[in-house]
């Protein structure tokens, strides 16, 4: 049977429409993605953070870390400086890692 | 001076938190989630946001660029399937995800060169149109899914447990394209690139290997759609990769460029990124460093109780149905057990309907508690090659494959 005999053209074309193709939407409707927000803690040593590490990530990706030791905020920032280029000055970085430690650090395991 | 955090506040923040969860929870499941929100995840400094992303309900942020958002837990008890809008998002390149102007026709082609017969050039389309249609539920997770919780806590991105998902991926299989260009001898990895890029040429492109013999598993698609839709800008519309079993690392979104390559590759995000010990579950003693290491590949066996949050009060004397879900790495899961004693005694669950060996599986139970008092749930997977959890966690340097028997603390009466 001829399915148009069935239904009237205009509800066909409807139904069409409901069932359509799972993948049909082409594109997303939203492009635009909220501001960052975080903000860090003041301290000595903080327009590094501010100036350098944000270039390439939000600051909430350091807000959000654990306490760490000095050794670990240490390794953190070379492998920033040596895997992915962040453009500290080697005469920077003991107070860049004194202002993590202070601002999102722990005091050293006693020995 | 109270720049550092003593043990004695550390635990006052637990206490805190658990409460805190259960109303953030409570919340979730009601929907009543706003954009301004702010719940805490279960571990010192585990305090987000959570926000309204593009095609997204309010997650929980864990940064802001690259996104990077995690999946409340509560969403896993509305469905087997995660939602499209409630499914995580992860990136590393700061130039995520990449603008409209990349991603769309004419401009998004996907290139499949380098040690191959015939280099392609196709556009979404012409793939749907040239190869035959394939899907596949499978669980996406990250490597990290589950860092917050390790003990010592290691940097990284701190996750709690909501870095993971499962969804109906719709696609092409990987292997009909590469056979399409046909792989020369000699080939010996498979490279997938995104259009994420980094915001300083000295940061390393986010560039996956595969063997090339892994890369011609059926199992492996190129997906445009998810859950029957086109695949969210935040989880790499219009394309990615979908690799069933292994870490989201590999599953590259955006994906533009497949080359084939006669060596082995030595990329960043290969080697030394992505790495775990090469030791018996990826397990080293806490606080060392690996002696080898060897890439991320399958996830080990997990499974959590999505029904009750920690903190959750029920009624003495009754039935309180349980449920929750387990997967693995591709095996499929074969039992979960559950035990409301701390891990004393076991009881079968029983396994919901079978999505595939790649998808989450349902689990749920009748609990009868005995008595009044705070109870430890604990649910314990295994899969049919006999893989199960650990009660006490793995630890790496990483903060990978975490897949410790999750505790859940309830009050009963």
């Amino acid at each position: 049977m001829n399915p148009s005999s069935r239904f009237p053209l205009p509800l066909l074309a409807a139904m069409a429409c409901m069932l359509g193709s799972p993948t049909r939407a082409a594109e997303p409707d939203e492009w635009k993605l909220p501001s960052e927000t975080v903000e860090l803690r003041a301290g000595k040593g903080r327009e590094w953070v501010a100036g350098q590490c944000v270039l390439c990530h939000s600051a909430d990706y350091v807000t959000t870390q654990p306490p760490l030791a000095r050794a670990a905020w240490t390794a953190t920032v070379e492998k920033m400086r040596a895997k992915y280029g962040a453009p500290v000055p080697t005469n920077a970085v003991p107070s860049l890692v004194d202002y993590l430690v202070t601002a999102y650090g722990k005091p050293d395991p006693a020995k | 001076m109270n720049r550092f955090r003593s043990n004695a506040v550390a635990r006052v923040d637990r206490r805190r938190f658990i409460g805190t969860a259960a109303v953030a929870a409570a919340s979730i499941a009601a929907g009543r989630l706003a954009a301004t929100d702010t719940l805490e995840l279960p571990f010192e400094n585990g305090t987000r946001t959570l926000a309204k992303y593009p095609q997204k309900r309010p997650l929980i942020r864990l940064s802001a660029r690259p996104p990077q958002l995690e999946t409340p837990m509560a969403v896993f008890d509305e469905s087997l399937l995660t939602p499209n809008d409630a499914f995580f998002v992860r990136y590393h390149l700061a130039g995520s995800p990449p603008p409209r102007e990349v991603l769309v026709p004419p401009a998004f082609r996907l290139a499949v060169q380098g040690h191959v017969g015939t280099a392609l050039s196709l556009s979404v389309e012409e793939l749907k149109a040239r190869f035959p249609a394939a899907e596949v539920v499978a669980v996406n997770q990250c490597s990290g899914n589950g860092r917050g919780f390790f003990n010592p806590r290691v940097p990284g991105g701190q996750l709690g447990n909501g870095a993971m998902g499962c969804a109906r991926w719709s696609g092409v299989r990987l292997a009909d394209v590469l056979k399409a260009a046909g792989i020369k001898p000699g080939a010996r990895q498979v490279l997938f690139n995104g259009l994420d890029k980094p915001q300083l040429p000295s940061v390393p492109d986010f560039v996956k290997a595969l063997d090339a013999e892994q890369a011609l598993d059926p199992d492996l698609l190129l997906a445009f759609a998810m859950n029957g839709e086109p695949l969210p800008w935040l989880n790499g519309f219009p394309l990615r990769l979908v690799v069933p079993g292994h870490y989201g690392t590999y599953w590259v979104k955006h994906l533009h460029e497949i080359t084939v390559v006669d060596a082995e590759f030595k990329g960043y995000w290969m080697d030394p990124a992505y790495r775990i010990p090469d030791d018996p579950c990826a397990h080293i003693e806490p606080g060392t460093k690996p002696r080898h290491t060897i890439p991320i590949t399958r996830f080990n066996t997990r499974s959590f109780l999505t029904r009750l949050a920690d903190g959750a009060k029920v009624a003495a004397g009754t039935s309180v149905p349980l449920r929750g879900i387990a997967f693995d790495g591709g095996a499929g899961i074969r039992e979960v057990v559950v035990s409301d004693d701390g891990g004393k005694s076991w009881n079968a669950a029983s396994l919901g309907r079978d999505e595939g060996k790649f998808a989450f599986r349902e689990w749920t139970f009748e609990w009868k508690p005995v008595g009044s008092g705070e109870r430890e749930l604990m649910a314990r997977a295994t899969n049919r090659l006999g893989q199960s959890q650990p009660l006490d966690p793995l630890w790496n340097p990483a903060g990978y494959m975490r897949n410790v028997v999750e505790r859940v603390r309830v009050q009963v009466g």
